[in-house]
């Protein structure tokens, strides 16, 4: 813990040398209606260079539909996203261009190994990489040299999920958006990819990633924002080399959580929601 | 990004692609039998008429030596007419399923001979033959829709789609690449077969061309139908079912409806009504008075008005000219049968234009020589061909020429139209 505190300090001073407060995502005011229905509403945070924002919330919160607001795949009816200070509905592809996007159970081509996608995706995406390279990235994540070569149908999935993120490594876009990275992965291997995560962040990236997962969040993250049924109504920020508190994060989530349980049940069957 | 490296790379990814690989197999083995089997059949027919020239010129020769009068000849000497196959029947059988192709005709009534057919398996007949034009008509689709209708929707099921389109520095030109290459593949598969069949079978370099791009441009059509459908944000067995859905109809229920309707609206008389009234003109004649016979038949031929038939003795002239009145009593029959037939197929030509399967197959049938019109111009050169027998014959008859053998090496030969074009 010790160690992993002056590892962070260490990063902070090059994140100052570095110039790191750059604004390389921006929800301004950001309002996205699906089928009639309002899924965000005002919505404003900003992600910089180096630092890790992690969305936090339950089932239909917002997250992803904030993810792909960022992508350009759903505009918003009111507010701006910003990539790199450009506003995405004027240019999609120079946005998609700037991201590495890393979704929900990453699938990747299962009737090709690591290598073969890697090569199928980088070649889609324009970049040129060598074979050294993709080794070099698949050392940094810790994926066997042996297993390079099977199909991905044979992998687990966090194995899988390294893969993904050798693949927005290689990219080497100045943003990363990671849409429930550790969804589904064992201790271990959500443990490994905090550090890969950190390690990007501490390289430059902007990472806007999406989770339920408190503790992962909060190990993690410089910042976590709360939302709440397309709300965002709490924000989160580690102070100096103090990680996020769990246990704040935790009953705020709970909170949230709690009352929209209640609010989910109908009053009938619900006595203390018909008293309020 | 190159457009090259761009497409290199699609060209990779669909080359590790199992589904599409197993496809272009099932097309290219499909293809290969359907031009087999037309080959196989097109030379079957090719063998039967080179025998039975052969046997037809053997068999005069042997009959001349036993004839003594003109009669006998124009009764006993059969002639043979044929429709050779084209070169490139092979792709499309079309109408040689069904309608005669070959006749040993004699000089007795034609309305009897020219109807007459090999008589074949019925149930084969129904469901006709695997040639190229079936398969390219019918079955290219569907294999079109199973390789395109998923498209984007199989992406979305895995979770990949927005992955893809997020990473693609050209994401509308990758779905069109891949589709690109998938019905370039296929199209490939299904030709490569038809040039190789149509190198075999000598067939003309334009008629090959001409039909190959039918065919691609046939595929394009159903391709783009595809494409746009696989673009439509609904799950994939929607998209499937919707464009099964188009086959069908333009496949089975337009060209199933259109002969429904158009078989009750353009009447034709019944082939066997035909035969009949001929048979029973025919066998009347024997107990009718000659003159009855005579007088028809002069009518269509007065230069021989100054023939009088004997009251009671056998005479081939009086025997030949009821054989004629019975085609001539059959002829608005038979001509009501020509016509009825005739709007019938022009009436499928017009649908074929909402049937896309349908125009297909017509087209191939047309350049391969073997669709209605085909058929019933080798009708036509048959009834052409009976008359220069009656042209030849009849002088003899009425003018009481002497019987000279050598001139039956004058006789009329047919000369196969088809046979010529090729």
């Amino acid at each position: 813990m010790f160690g992993c505190n002056l590892e962070h300090r260490a990063t902070s001073v090059s994140q100052l040398l570095l110039g790191f407060n750059v604004l390389m995502l921006q929800a301004d005011s950001l309002h996205v209606v699906r089928s009639n229905k309002a899924v965000l509403n005002d919505i404003s945070f900003t992600v910089q260079r180096g630092e890790v924002y992690a969305l936090l919330g339950g089932n239909g919160a917002g997250k992803s539909t904030t993810l792909l607001s960022f992508l350009g795949f759903l505009l918003p009816s009111q507010g701006r996203v910003l990539v790199k200070d450009k506003d995405v509905g004027a240019d999609v592809m120079a946005a998609r261009r700037a991201i590495s996007y890393l979704p929900e159970s990453a699938s990747l081509y299962e009737h090709l190994n690591a290598i073969e996608n890697l090569q199928y995706f980088l070649g889609l995406a324009g970049v040129d990489v060598t074979l050294g390279d993709m080794d070099t990235v698949l050392d940094r994540v810790s994926l066997a040299p042996d297993a390079r070569k099977r199909n991905l149908r044979d992998y687990s999935k966090g194995m899988r999920q390294k893969v993904a993120i050798a693949l927005a490594m290689l990219r080497n876009s100045d943003i990363l958006l990671l849409d429930e990275p550790t969804s589904g992965l064992d201790p271990n291997a959500i443990d490994e990819l905090h550090r890969i995560i950190r390690g990007l962040a501490d390289a430059g990236k902007a990472i806007l990633m999406v989770t339920h997962d408190v503790y992962g969040a909060c190990q993690v993250a410089d910042r976590i924002g709360l939302l709440h049924s397309g709300n965002l109504v709490g924000e989160f920020v580690a102070q100096g080399d103090d990680r996020i508190d769990t246990n704040a994060v935790h009953t705020a989530f709970a909170s949230k959580a709690n009352s929209s349980s209640l609010l989910s049940n109908p009053p009938s069957s619900n006595p203390q929601l018909s008293k309020v | 990004m190159s457009a090259f490296k761009f497409v290199l790379n699609e060209l990779k990814f669909s080359a590790k692609d199992r589904t599409l690989l197993l496809w272009m197999a099932v097309v290219l083995g499909l293809s290969s039998l359907s031009v087999g089997f037309g080959l196989s059949e097109v030379h079957s027919q090719k063998k039967v008429i080179e025998n039975l020239i052969v046997s037809d010129r053997q068999d005069r020769i042997a009959e001349q030596g036993k004839l003594s009068d003109w009669g006998s000849a124009a009764y006993y000497n059969f002639h043979l007419t044929y429709n050779s196959p084209s070169g490139f029947a092979f792709a499309a059988l079309g109408q040689r399923d069904e309608q005669p192709w070959k006749h040993r005709i004699r000089m007795l009534a034609l309305e009897g001979q020219i109807y007459e057919r090999d008589v074949g398996n019925p149930s084969v007949t129904l469901i006709g033959r695997f040639d190229f034009s079936f398969l390219a008509s019918f079955v290219l689709p569907l294999v079109l829709i199973v390789l395109l209708y998923d498209l984007r929707a199989s992406e979305r099921t895995a979770g990949r789609y927005n992955l893809l389109e997020s990473t693609a520095a050209r994401p509308a030109s990758l779905w069109r690449l891949r589709a690109l290459i998938r019905v370039s593949a296929v199209s490939m598969c299904l030709l490569i077969p038809l040039v190789f069949a149509g190198w075999f079978a000598e067939t003309d370099f334009l008629t090959l061309l001409s039909a190959s791009t039918i065919v691609l441009a046939y595929a394009i059509f159903w391709s783009l139908v595809c494409y746009c459908f696989s673009a439509w944000r609904k799950s994939g067995s929607v998209i499937l079912m919707t464009l099964i859905g188009i086959w069908s109809v333009t496949a089975i229920v337009i060209p199933a409806s259109a002969r429904l309707i158009v078989d009750r609206t353009v009447a034709l008389p019944s082939g066997a009504d035909i035969l009949m009234l001929q048979r029973e003109a025919v066998n009347d004649a024997w107990d009718l008075p000659k003159d009855a016979t005579m007088k028809p038949f002069f009518e269509r031929h007065p230069q021989w008005a100054h023939y009088q038939p004997e009251k009671s003795a056998f005479e081939w002239q009086w025997f030949f000219a009821f054989q004629q009145v019975g085609d001539q009593k059959t002829e608005a029959l038979a001509n009501a049968y020509r016509d009825g037939r005739l709007q019938r197929d022009h009436i499928a030509a017009w649908v074929s234009l909402i049937a896309p399967p349908s125009l297909l197959e017509r087209s191939l049938q047309s350049l391969a020589n073997t669709d209605f019109n085909a058929s019933n111009r080798y009708e036509s050169e048959v009834r052409a061909f009976h008359r220069k027998l009656r042209e030849y014959y009849y002088p003899k008859f009425f003018n009481h020429e002497a019987f000279d053998k050598a001139a039956l090496e004058r006789l009329p030969e047919f000369n196969s139209g088809a046979q010529a074009a090729q």
